[in-house]
């Protein structure tokens, strides 16, 4: 009996076995493969070097440098997005005419393709004729070169993917604060509270696990930033915005070192499951907190 | 039951439709495809494909289909993968910087056995066109899209600001002079020297300095730099010289600066740059000014040493039948004809790679018509023939190309000009050796 129950439950879940294995975990373990291994031109490994990639790769200052700006980049995006997405949604669901008006235009962003968006920012950090440069220049300030200064190059794509992200998230958190039911600050009111008692002791409790939603999803996001990096700097200047996606894009198919770019895609799948496992690790500590 | 036959008989006329033209061509099927694949966009999509459907109708032996593979970076790692198979395309065209990389993949024929094989006139192609394609002596691909770099410059803007037109072979002095004017003149820069790789190494070959040792890497596999000296310190430090005067417009390293910089330029922000010949025809259409063409600049007291040709050319894929490689040798052969190159050189602002060309009344006319094309046609003939103008040949070449352009940025952005070339001569290294150690050299 048990034995043909197991039977079943495996004949039942062979199809997503089937199609995980295929799509997902073959491609994964040949890439924990291929990056132990020189490939020629056309990626077919010649010979076996053991972490010879990896040591390289750590050893490689242009890698150093791409690690940094990744995790600055991951952390800086994440934090503002959600903190404005959320000051948004707050604003947002206020009832007030013509409100919908506003909740159309802060989530637009979702409706714009990384490209036709990259590009437009392209315009706006353009030294001469963009928006940016304008106003520097209207109010007197030095000139910045946007996306040829190694420092503001980087905050011109966060800026970039911030706006980009800006929308879902605030889709989602909108969804979160309207779904908290009016009585609680019916409830606040009578007794007195104020705005920011009610922020932090109602409307922040109540949609903790969206903000957490939110932030895994757009931390991942950002850890596979490309479009807007090639689009607006090509990692460059001098690698400063040389985010890992790009990295790893960059040496596969450019340098055609697909043994590097598969090293670099351990590393990089490392990272995104250590900071996942912490989040959820401090996820569940929080809940088990509230849960006593 | 009857509104049934009806839908069926729809579906199947829907079906013949479909069908009737893939089995009237295969009824009809004569001609052998000769699958192209090309990179070429734009106005260059549109003559690459007429000279393939000129072809097409000259005979009735065989058909060039032709694909866009996107860009060539985009294009180079589809051929790779399909390399050597039955779905490798019969012609591919690559462009320069590919070179080392396809002769030693194992998955292309050398243009030379068919040349040789059905006995074509090499003699008629520009001889400093074709170096680029040799190694060792042998050509590997058939020269086709080639542009070398000028300088180009806005006439009206030099009249205003009272400074004399270029003369023909200028001076980084004499450019950092005009650009200074011309700031007094208009209280911002007006020059761009865009951080690309290409312009180091243009500027490079100007002063007779190669890239890479063992003669630019054309003698045998080469395995260091060779540009961490006076030459290289010369192009960084004009590069200086203006970034501190100020005079200097940075469009950056995006994909996107080339054409951010040629926008500048036409809609009239910047009034001097280096961009590739094969853009004059776009930037004479758009420029609503008086556009100046000249040579590129050389450093003051030395010879201009000329310029290597940037650009692309069409690989023929190993393996494929007597036949399809005779078709890919006829389409050829009509490609580079006199006419098709003069046709194509007058639409495009490429090169015409066919010395003969340059006889026919299309080449003539063109060239009253347009004076600034032949300006491009003088530099590349002026130009010595000699390793640093042969180009650089190295599998590594994109690295290479990100190294200097960092070099070239950092400079703007105030780095040390000495520190920053050593930076870039000793990554270089690193990567030609990583990369030669890839390909078992």
């Amino acid at each position: 009996m048990h034995k043909r129950q197991n039977l079943l439950a495996f004949g039942l879940l062979f199809p997503s076995i089937l199609v995980l294995g295929t799509f997902v975990f073959y491609p994964m373990i040949k890439t924990f493969w291929l990056s132990t291994q020189t490939t020629d031109l056309m990626g077919n490994p010649i010979n076996s070097v053991g972490f010879k990639n990896f040591t390289n790769l750590f050893n490689s200052e242009i890698f150093r440098t791409s690690i940094t700006v990744t995790l600055i980049f991951v952390l800086v995006t994440t934090v503002v997005t959600v903190v404005l997405a959320y000051w948004l949604a707050i604003l947002a669901s206020s009832k007030l005419k013509g409100i919908g008006f506003f909740r159309t235009i802060f989530s637009a962003t979702m409706g714009i393709s990384v490209t036709v968006a990259s590009i437009l920012w392209l315009f706006m950090f353009n030294p001469q004729i963009g928006m940016f440069s304008r106003i520097l220049a209207f109010l007197h300030l030095p000139d910045i070169n946007w996306l040829s200064d190694p420092v503001w190059a980087l905050v011109a794509i966060i800026g970039t993917t911030v706006w980009m992200n800006l929308g879902f998230s605030f889709l989602i958190l909108l969804g979160a604060v309207q779904a908290i039911p009016e009585d609680l600050y019916q409830v606040a009111d009578l007794n007195g509270a104020s705005k920011w008692l009610r922020l932090t002791k109602i409307t922040l409790p109540a949609t903790e696990p969206t903000v957490f939603f939110v932030t895994v999803v757009t931390l991942i996001n950002a850890f596979q930033t490309f479009g807007q990096v090639d689009i607006l700097t090509a990692g460059g200047p001098d690698y400063h915005t040389n985010l890992l996606v790009y990295s790893i894009y960059q040496d596969a198919f450019v340098n055609h070192a697909v043994g590097r770019a598969s090293a670099e895609s351990v590393v990089l799948t490392v990272i995104i499951m250590v900071v996942t496992f912490i989040q959820f690790y401090l996820n569940k500590r929080k809940a088990a907190r509230y849960a006593d | 039951m009857f509104k049934n036959i009806a839908k069926y008989s729809a579906l199947l006329a829907i079906g013949a439709g479909v069908a009737a033209p893939v089995t009237t061509v295969d009824a009809a099927s004569k001609p052998e495809k000769i699958v192209f694949w090309h990179s070429m966009t734009g106005q260059n999509q549109k003559s690459i494909e007429r000279i393939v459907k000129d072809f097409n109708n000259s005979q009735k032996d065989y058909e060039v289909v032709p694909e866009f593979q996107g860009q060539y970076v985009e294009a180079l790692p589809k051929f790779l993968s399909v390399g050597g198979s039955k779905k490798a395309p019969d012609l591919f065209q690559s462009n320069e910087i590919s070179t080392k990389q396809l002769a030693s993949s194992g998955m292309i024929e050398p243009m030379e056995t068919i040349t040789k094989k059905y006995k074509y006139d090499i003699n008629d192609i520009q001889e400093n066109i074709l170096d680029y394609y040799k190694i060792d002596g042998k050509l590997y691909s058939m020269p086709f899209n080639s542009s070398a770099p000028v300088l180009y410059y806005n006439k009206d803007a030099f009249k205003k600001a009272g400074i004399d037109e270029l003369p023909k072979s200028p001076t980084y002095e004499e450019i950092t002079d005009a650009a200074k004017k011309l700031k007094d003149d208009n209280g911002k820069a007006r020059l761009s020297i865009l951080p690309y790789g290409w312009t180091f190494e243009e500027l490079l070959a100007n002063q007779n300095q190669t890239l890479v040792n063992n003669e630019n890497g054309r003698k045998k596999t080469a395995t260091k730099s060779t540009f961490n000296n006076e030459a290289g310190k010369n192009v960084l430090n004009w590069i200086k010289t203006n970034a501190d005067a100020k005079t200097l417009v940075d469009y950056g390293t995006g994909a996107n600066a080339g054409d951010n910089e040629i926008a500048g330029f036409t809609s009239g922000q910047i009034d001097m740059f280096m961009n590739s010949s094969a853009s004059l025809g776009d930037i004479q259409k758009n420029a609503k000014f008086d556009v100046g063409v000249t040579y590129m600049p050389r450093p003051e007291g030395t010879d201009a040493n000329g310029v290597a040709i940037g650009g692309a050319s069409i690989w023929q894929s190993k393996g494929k039948s007597d036949k399809a490689q005779k078709g890919s040798y006829e389409f050829l052969k009509f490609a580079t004809s006199p006419e098709e190159q003069a046709k194509w050189a007058k639409d495009t602002g490429y090169f015409a790679i066919n010395k003969k060309s340059y006889d026919t009344d299309t080449m003539k006319d063109a060239f009253k018509e347009t004076p600034n094309l032949k300006v491009a046609v003088d530099q590349l003939n002026d130009s010595k023939r000699n390793p640093a103008t042969a180009g650089a040949l190295i599998t590594a070449m994109p690295k290479e190309r990100v190294n200097t352009q960092n070099a070239m940025e950092n400079v703007i952005n105030g780095k040390d000009v000495n520190s920053e070339l050593e930076k870039a001569a000793k990554q270089t290294d690193e990567d030609i050796k990583a990369a030669n150690e890839q390909s078992g050299e």
